[in-house]
């Protein structure tokens, strides 16, 4: 505190009233609107916890909340493994190291919409067309059916978000130092040994950030869901977030929606803090 | 004292914020009024329209309107369709910019924004709507909407498979008419070169739960919208004709049905003729033109939705409407309603609506002009034969035909429940509504 100095304050003073602008004050009023019966044009009475009250006991609620957190685990899973298992790979001194580096990353350039589009495509028509030739009825109507559409959020997602998560990966692998590697080596620990023992504690804090990210973004997906699947069929591959603007704008209940909202993002808040001091707790230090 | 020196710091912030806000607002302060300067006294009319597809013929129609009426100022925001055009119009209004023409899709909007609409029975074109128009728009012996046009549906058919395959199109009105036809199409599907009778997109509820719905139950509420609007409950009393129309299209279709969407239906299948027939409306004329153009003017006919008591009938009806807000200015009103009566009858007006637009016009005085496509002509013929089923979904519970009826037929498709209790939840669900 000693420090902060007027200049301190004001070189922050832009971002606090972004962050208020954007996002605290939108915040406090939607609380407010989560208590009234608001439609989006006027909030005619104060209706205390009707709406979550009510939000508890929709199953369409619920069973979106449930697809979300199960396309959660399986994305934070397989989107860490596959970014650390890519960030080794490009970090060992292999020729094409750095053209695989682009390669890997590239997904992530492209727009959730357009993405879901090109991989609807390939869902449909590609795999109709494989399915066509070889025989393999399992990759006919790949969005046609619940079970195959998670799956096919599940590959999208990963597909476009492993090259970034790789890319913190890669930040963390090239800051351990190269003389505990050789000294190990020097004491004949096996490549498994050294992964185990050395790189794998010292890239903890990667773990701890892109944790983080990929289970506030599995959380929080949206345009990759509105442009696959669109909730289908029967809204069953529907996630929260679609859900919330679903209530809101087709269904037309806004406060209803509202509500839904503060529930989500205390669901969110909760699991992410947790799951930052739990991996903060295993850190080690260097 | 580091908690004052914390308070300090923040007062200092919000000081700073302040300055800088009060500068921007000064900025934009100068550039709106200096606007006006320009534009003298013209009367400025903001128009906030959602149909994407014919944003550049009416922009082209406002400026022609513009040059006859200097003194009128026109500006255009366009919209995507659907939810996008609702929620955008919401947000235009809580932030206080509110447009001074909008439009509205029937009853519920109507309730919604009853406060800001004004009453245009005064108006020319309200006296030229047809009949039956503007009953989803009139409260109390107001009117307070316009129709755009007018829109129908049914299942788009190849007439050159038609041919080819020997069947009469014109004999089919009933059920068993149709199932034959479609047998028949099933049984030489190699020959003609099709893949299917159908394309039946279960992906898209509208299509289910708007129109195919709307055929069944819309004799349950005597072809009114505003009797749907009103109805507590649904007893879906045409159900097994429903379930039977479903089964059909589904089971003669291009596989899997719940993934295939409207663009796959309309452009790869049937333009492209993998299929030989679709449940669509006229509104498919352009994108299937920009495919083949030559199909598109030859080769596509509409045939009723069989439903007994209505063979030979297609629904028809008004799917948008114009509105003016009240709460503008006086002359701004006037100049509103003054634009919209001139686009739908002064005839320059008329000519665009149809050669332009492609509209099929909801209004009187229209006899002379030529309606653009093959498709809106045969359902223009079938509205002025009175060979009409009503348009009644706009009346159901908001969300009621999608995310209700059509997730529940979706589920039908898929296996996981029984048409009786698709009904029930669908019945359930209007119910829930409508408490």
């Amino acid at each position: 505190m000693q420090n902060r100095s007027l200049s301190f304050w004001l070189f922050l003073t832009p971002v606090i009233m972004g962050l208020g602008i954007v996002v605290v004050i939108p915040f406090l009023y939607g609380l407010f609107y989560s208590f009234t019966d608001w439609n989006g044009i006027t909030a005619n009475a104060f209706i205390g916890f009707e709406n979550y009250i009510k939000l508890f006991q929709e199953s369409e609620f619920m069973d979106s909340i449930w697809f979300t957190v199960k396309f959660a685990v399986v994305t934070v899973i397989l989107l860490n493994i596959m970014g650390l298992g890519l960030a080794l790979l490009v970090t060992r001194n292999i020729k094409s190291g750095n053209l695989l580096r682009t390669v890997f990353f590239m997904p992530n350039l492209i727009g959730g919409l357009i993405l879901g589009f090109i991989w609807q495509f390939i869902f449909i028509s590609v795999f109709g067309d494989i399915a066509g030739l070889t025989g393999i009825e399992g990759l006919n109507g790949w969005l046609s059916t619940t079970n195959t559409g998670f799956w096919g959020l599940v590959i999208l997602t990963a597909w476009q978000m492993a090259g970034y998560i790789m890319i913190i990966y890669i930040a963390y692998l090239e800051n351990i130092p190269k003389e505990l590697i050789e000294a190990a080596k020097i004491d004949g620990a096996s490549s498994f040994q050294r992964f185990k023992n050395i790189t794998f504690p010292l890239v903890a804090p990667a773990f701890t950030v892109s944790m983080f990210l990929t289970l506030s973004m599995a959380f929080k997906i949206y345009d990759q869901n509105l442009s696959l699947t669109n909730g289908g069929p029967f809204n069953s591959t529907q996630m929260v977030a679609m859900e919330i603007v679903r209530t809101a704008f087709s269904d037309n209940q806004m406060a209803y929606a509202q509500a839904k909202a503060v529930i989500f993002f205390l669901i969110v808040a909760v699991i992410a803090l947790t799951q930052v001091y739990y991996n903060k707790k295993r850190e080690v230090e260097m | 004292m580091k908690r004052n020196k914390f308070y300090s710091g923040i007062a200092t912030a919000l000081l700073a914020s302040t300055v800088a806000l009060s500068g921007c607002s000064f900025g934009s302060d100068d550039s709106s009024s200096s606007d006006d300067n320009a534009s003298g006294d013209a009367v400025t009319v903001d128009v906030f329209q959602f149909k994407v597809e014919f944003k550049d013929q009416f922009e082209e129609l406002v400026s022609m309107y513009e040059e006859e009426n200097p003194d009128v100022n026109i500006n255009v925001k366009t919209v995507g369709g659907g939810n996008d055009y609702g929620a955008s119009l919401k947000t235009s209004f809580s932030s206080g910019e509110e447009p001074d023409i909008f439009n509205v899709g029937g009853p519920t909007d109507v309730d919604e924004y009853e406060k800001y609409l004004a009453d245009l029975s005064d108006t020319d074109a309200a006296n030229a709507a047809l009949e039956g128009t503007l009953s989803g728009v009139s409260r109390n012996d107001q009117v307070l909407g316009l129709p755009f046009n007018q829109e129908g549906y049914g299942l788009l058919y190849n007439k050159k498979v038609f041919e080819e395959a020997g069947i009469n199109a014109e004999e089919i009105t009933t059920f068993e008419a149709l199932e034959e036809a479609v047998q028949t199409l099933e049984d030489q599907k190699g020959e003609l070169g099709i893949d299917a009778p159908f394309a039946f997109p279960a992906k898209e509820k509208w299509v289910i739960g708007n129109h195919l719905a709307n055929a069944y139950i819309a004799d349950e509420f005597n072809n009114d919208i505003m009797e749907a609007y009103e109805a507590d409950t649904i007893e879906f009393q045409m159900g097994d004709q429903m379930k039977r129309f479903v089964d059909l299209q589904n089971e003669y279709s291009v596989q899997p049905t719940l993934s295939l969407d409207y663009s796959q239906q309309v452009e790869e299948n049937f333009s492209l003729g993998k299929v030989a027939m679709i449940q669509q409306g006229n509104w498919v004329y352009n994108t299937v033109e920009s495919m083949d153009p030559e199909f598109a003017e030859n080769n596509v006919g509409i045939l009723p939705i069989p439903v007994e008591g209505y063979e030979g009938s297609i629904p028809v009806g008004v799917p948008n409407y114009w509105v003016v807000n009240k709460e503008s200015e006086e002359e701004v009103v006037q100049a509103s309603k003054d634009f919209l009566d001139w686009m739908y009858t002064s005839e320059k007006g008329k000519q665009f609506v149809t050669e332009e637009f492609k509209f099929i016009p909801a209004y009187e005085g229209y006899e002379d002009q030529e309606i653009a496509d093959p498709i809106s002509q045969e359902i223009y013929e079938y509205a002025n034969e009175g060979n009409t089923l009503g348009w009644v979904f706009l009346g159901a519970p908001t969300g009621w035909t999608e995310d209700a009826f059509g997730v529940a037929v979706q589920e039908y498709l898929a296996g996981d429940i029984s048409w009786e209790e698709v009904e029930q939840r669908a019945t359930k669900a209007w119910e829930d509504a409508r408490q």
